[in-house]
C-alpha cells in the first residue's frame, strides 16, 4: 500500500472511529484500525463487534493495500503532527508514515484476521433527513435503558405509523421508569410499501447522533436475516446489530385525559429542579412538585442534608395537584429539550406525568411518579 | 434449542476453551449457541455478522473438528446472526411504567385511610352482623336520607372497622367525586389540637364541615376531651342539617360513654344505634375462609372449624390462620386438621401464662381496692361486684374449677362463685358490664 492524504482530514475522522474501538477488548486485533487504500479512497475502520465504524476520506493511492495498527498509537500520533500532506506506505516492518518533518514506523498485524463490518448491507429502507436525526432522536434516546440485561429496553424503536393519512416515523424508548415519544413526517413516495419497524440498540443511536453532525441526510439498510443495520451518511459508516424481542406495549399506557395542565418555562423549572437537586442526592432524588394556579413550587426534603423550595412561574388550568419524580429524569429530559414553553399534564400523584412541548403534539415525555408519604 | 444440542455445545465449547485464549472465548463463543444439528449441518447462532466473520475465518476448522468428533460425522457448520438469550430469567424485570392496571380507568384511585379490600363484597355476615350490615348497605345506597347517624358499637375484631369502610369504599365507587372523610378519634382529636396551637380552627372546620360522609372510627376516645367534644358537636349540628351522612363506631353504646357531654352522647343515639356481637362459630370459620381466599390458600373446611373454635377474636383468627399456614409451607405439608393443632398448641400455653394473682391485681387496681379486701368475708355491695368479676375472668381466662376459684378469694363455697358467675354473665348478655371487663382484660393482657 502505497498512499499520500492530508493528515488534517484523517485525524478529525479518526476520533469517530475511535467510538467503535473498545480499548479493553479481549482480542487484540479489535484494539486496531483496519487501513485501506483503494482507488481515490483511504478507510478505516474499528469494531468492538458490537457495532463498527468505517470513514473514508479522499485520497491519492499509489499503490492498493490493506494492513491494521494499533487504534490508540495511531490516533494519537496523528492528533499531535502538524497538518500537512503524509504518506502511508507498508514496508516488511510494518506501516510507515511519513510528514514533513516527521518519519513514524507502526507494528502491523495481517488485515485478514480483521472481521468484516457487514456482509451484505441489505435493503435501503429508509432515508433520514436532518429533522429526524437533529431533533428527533436526541429527544427520545435518553429514556432507554442503560441495563443490558434487558434488551428490548435498552433500545429505540423505530417505525413507520400512518395518521390521518400521513406517514410519520415514529421513535420510542423507555426504561420502565419513563418513555420518551416522538414523530417525525416521513415523506414516502407514493407506491413505497415497505414498512418499518425495527429496534435499535440505544448505543447505536448515539452514535449516529454524533456522526451524523452536519449532515443533512442519512441513509438506512437493514437486514432482518442478518440481524444488522447500517447507516449511511456520506462518507461515513456505522454497523449494529438490531434487537430481537418484544417491545413494551407502549400505547396502553398513554394517558388520553388529565385533570391538571400547567404550562412552564423549561429553563426556568430545569433551573429550579436543579437547585433541589442539590439536597435529592442523599434522600434517592426525589423532587415535589406542587402544581398551583400561577406557580410550580418545587420542594426537597432531605433529612440528612436539609431542604429547599423553589418557585417557578406556571399558568395551570384544571385542579391543583402535587406529585414527585426522580430529579435525575426531570433533568434528563430538560437538558434535552431545545423548546422553551413546555407543557405538564397529570391526573393524580400515582399516575405517570405527561410533558409535552407547547404547541408540538409530535412530542410526548412520561414519567413514572414516585410514591411518597403524604405530609401531615 | 433442545437438551441435546444444549450438551452437545457444552462439550464442543469446553474443548474449544481450553485450546484458546480466555479472551478471545469470552468475546467469540460466550454467546453462541448451537441450534440445531441435522444432516450433519450444525446451525450455530453468534450475535452479529462481524463475530461470525471472524469465527469463520479463525475457528471454523477447531469447532468443525471438535463437532465432528463428538457426533462421529463429516459436518458442515452454518451460522446465523441471531441473539439468544441464555437465561431466561433476565426477562423479568421491574418496569412501573408498564404495571399500572390498564383495564381501571385512571380516575379510580383509593381513599386515604381507607383499605380498599375492606367492601360489602369481601364481609361475611351471619345473624350476629347481619342488622348492622344490612343497616350500613342502607347507608351506603341513601346518604344522608336513612339513618343519620349510624352507630356502630361492639367489641374488638367484629369488624366495625370493615363495615365503615365498605361504607366509604362503596359510596366512592358510585361516585368519586363525593366528598369522603374516614377518620378515627384520635386523628379528629390531633387535627383539632392542630389546629388550636397554629391558630387555624377555620381550616379544619372548612375541612370536615364542608363533606358528603363523615365517618369516625373509635369513637369513645374522645372522652374526657371537652374541646374535641365541643368541635365534633358543632360539625355534628352542621352536616346533619346539611343532610351529610355520618357513621360512627365505637366499642360500647353511647350510653355508656363515659366522660363524654350529654348533648353529645344523646346526639349519638339520635339516628340508628346497632351493635355487631362476637362472631358466632359458623361466622368465625366462613370468615377464615375468605380470608384463606385472599392469601390464596385452599383451606380444608374442616380446618378452618378447628381454627374458629380457639377464639372469638378474628384478628386473633387470622392470626392463627397465618400461623397454621407459614407452618404448614415450611413444612412443606398439606394444611391438615392435625397440623393445625401442632400449630397452635403453643397458643395454649400462652394463654395460660397469667397467674390467678395477675387477674385479681388488675381486678383491684381497677376498681381501687385491696387484694385482702376482695379475699376478705366483707359482702359490701361494691366489693362483691369486683369479687364476682374476679371469678368471672378466673372461670373465662384460666379455667380454673369452682373450688378452686372458691379457695382463691378466700375460701369461698362453689356455690357462691357459681352464683357470682352466673351473675356476671346476665350483665354481658345485657350488655351492661362489657366496657368494664373488657378493660380490665386488656390490663393484664397488654402487662
Amino acid at each position: 500500500m502505497k498512499v499520500s492524504l492530508l493528515s488534517e482530514n484523517l485525524s478529525e475522522k479518526l476520533l469517530l472511529v475511535n467510538h467503535a474501538v473498545s480499548n479493553r477488548s479481549q482480542l487484540p486485533i479489535l484494539l486496531n484500525f483496519l487501513i485501506k487504500a483503494e482507488k481515490g479512497v483511504l478507510s478505516v475502520s474499528g469494531t468492538d463487534l458490537e457495532i463498527g465504524i468505517k470513514i473514508e476520506i479522499p485520497s491519492k493511492t499509489e499503490e492498493e493495500g490493506e494492513t491494521t495498527v494499533s487504534a490508540k498509537t495511531f490516533s494519537e500520533l496523528l492528533s499531535t503532527i502538524p497538518i500537512g500532506k503524509i504518506s502511508l506506505v507498508t514496508k516488511e516492518k510494518g506501516l510507515e508514515l511519513t510528514g514533513e518533518k516527521i518519519k513514524a514506523m507502526f507494528q502491523t498485524s495481517k488485515a485478514e484476521e480483521f472481521p468484516k463490518l457487514y456482509e451484505d448491507k441489505g435493503e435501503e429502507i429508509v432515508v433520514l433527513g436532518k429533522d429526524v436525526f437533529g431533533k428527533g432522536f436526541p429527544k427520545v434516546v435518553f429514556a432507554a435503558s442503560q441495563d443490558q440485561t434487558r434488551p428490548a429496553l435498552s433500545g429505540v424503536l423505530i417505525k413507520e405509523v400512518e395518521e390521518d393519512g400521513k406517514n410519520f416515523l415514529l421513535m420510542v424508548a423507555t426504561d420502565g421508569y419513563r418513555l420518551s415519544l416522538k414523530k417525525n413526517p416521513l415523506d414516502k413516495k407514493s407506491g413505497e410499501k415497505r414498512e418499518v419497524s425495527m429496534l435499535v440498540p440505544s448505543r447505536v443511536i448515539r452514535e449516529l447522533l454524533v456522526l451524523s453532525k452536519g449532515a443533512d441526510r442519512v441513509s438506512v439498510y437493514a437486514s432482518k436475516e442478518n440481524n444488522q443495520i447500517v447507516f449511511y451518511q456520506g462518507d461515513t459508516t456505522l454497523v449494529g446489530r438490531l434487537i430481537e424481542g418484544e417491545f413494551p406495549l407502549f400505547e396502553k399506557i398513554i394517558p388520553k385525559d388529565f385533570s391538571t395542565k400547567t404550562i412552564f418555562d423549561k429553563e426556568a423549572l430545569r433551573k429550579a429542579v436543579k437547585a433541589c437537586y442539590v439536597f435529592a442526592r442523599s434522600s434517592a432524588n426525589i423532587i415535589k412538585l406542587s402544581i398551583q394556579k400561577e406557580k410550580i413550587i418545587v420542594h426537597v426534603n432531605s433529612p440528612q442534608v436539609g431542604e429547599n423550595t423553589v418557585e417557578v412561574e406556571a399558568q395551570t388550568s384544571g385542579e391543583e395537584n402535587e406529585i414527585a419524580f426522580n430529579g435525575r429524569y426531570l433533568l434528563d429530559l430538560f437538558s434535552n429539550i431545545e423548546e422553551e414553553s413546555m407543557v405538564f399534564e397529570m391526573t393524580g400523584p400515582l399516575n405517570p406525568g405527561v410533558f409535552k412541548i407547547k404547541g408540538d403534539d409530535t412530542f410526548l415525555h412520561l414519567i413514572m411518579p414516585i410514591r411518597v408519604q403524604q405530609e401531615a | 434449542m433442545n437438551e441435546e444440542n444444549k450438551i452437545l455445545w457444552k462439550k464442543v465449547l469446553g474443548e474449544i476453551e481450553t485450546d484458546i485464549s480466555k479472551g478471545t472465548y469470552i468475546t467469540l463463543f460466550k454467546s453462541t449457541v448451537l441450534l440445531s444439528f441435522e444432516n450433519s449441518i450444525a446451525s450455530i447462532a453468534a450475535p452479529s455478522i462481524m463475530i461470525i466473520n471472524l469465527l469463520q475465518k479463525r475457528f471454523y476448522q477447531t469447532i468443525k473438528k471438535s463437532v465432528d468428533k463428538h457426533t462421529g460425522t463429516d459436518s458442515k457448520l452454518v451460522f446465523i446472526p441471531k441473539i439468544i438469550p441464555q437465561d431466561v430469567k433476565t426477562q423479568q424485570f421491574k418496569s412501573p411504567l408498564f404495571e399500572i392496571p390498564i383495564d381501571k380507568p385512571m380516575t379510580i384511585g383509593h381513599l386515604p385511610r381507607v383499605r380498599s379490600d375492606y367492601t360489602f363484597q369481601t364481609m361475611a355476615v351471619s345473624s350476629s352482623n347481619q342488622l348492622a350490615f344490612v343497616s350500613a348497605t342502607t347507608v351506603a345506597k341513601k346518604l344522608g336520607q336513612s339513618y343519620n347517624p349510624l352507630f356502630i358499637y361492639g367489641p374488638v375484631g367484629v369488624g366495625k372497622t370493615h363495615l365503615m369502610q365498605a361504607i366509604a369504599n362503596e359510596v366512592y365507587q358510585k361516585n368519586p367525586n363525593k366528598k369522603i372523610i374516614y377518620t378515627t378519634s384520635e386523628e379528629f382529636t390531633n387535627e383539632v389540637v392542630e389546629a388550636i396551637r397554629s391558630n387555624d380552627t377555620a381550616r379544619m372546620k372548612k375541612r370536615f364541615r364542608n363533606v358528603d360522609l363523615l365517618i369516625i372510627d373509635d369513637v369513645q376516645f374522645i372522652a374526657g376531651k371537652e374541646r374535641v367534644q365541643e368541635e365534633l358537636f358543632h360539625t355534628f349540628n352542621i352536616l346533619i342539617d346539611a343532610d351529610a351522612q355520618i357513621v360512627l363506631s365505637s366499642d360500647r353504646p353511647p350510653s355508656e360513654i363515659k366522660k363524654i357531654e350529654k348533648r353529645l352522647s344523646s346526639r349519638f343515639s339520635g339516628g340508628l344505634t346497632v351493635d355487631i356481637e362476637p362472631p358466632d362459630f359458623e361466622l368465625r370459620a366462613a370468615i377464615l375462609l375468605i380470608k384463606a381466599k385472599k392469601l390464596g390458600i385452599e383451606l380444608p373446611i374442616e380446618v378452618a372449624k378447628n381454627i374458629a373454635q380457639k377464639s372469638q377474636d378474628v384478628r386473633q383468627l387470622e392470626g392463627f390462620l397465618h400461623r397454621v399456614v407459614t407452618e404448614a409451607k415450611t413444612k412443606g405439608d398439606e394444611i391438615t386438621t392435625i397440623g393445625a393443632d401442632d400449630a397452635l398448641s403453643n397458643h395454649q400455653e400462652e394463654k395460660r401464662m397469667f397467674h390467678p394473682d395477675e387477674i385479681i391485681k388488675n381486678v383491684c387496681s381497677f376498681y381501687n381496692i385491696k387484694p385482702t379486701q376482695i379475699k376478705s368475708a366483707k359482702r359490701s355491695a361494691y366489693l362483691v361486684r369486683a369479687r364476682q368479676i374476679a371469678m368471672y375472668l378466673l372461670k373465662k381466662e384460666l379455667n380454673l374449677s369452682l373450688v378452686e376459684i372458691g379457695n382463691i378469694l378466700g375460701g369461698r363455697d362453689h356455690t357462691t362463685v357459681m352464683h357470682g358467675l352466673g351473675k356476671i354473665e346476665s350483665f354481658l348478655t345485657s350488655g351492661v358490664l362489657s366496657g368494664e371487663i373488657n378493660s380490665i382484660t386488656s390490663r393484664f393482657k397488654n402487662y
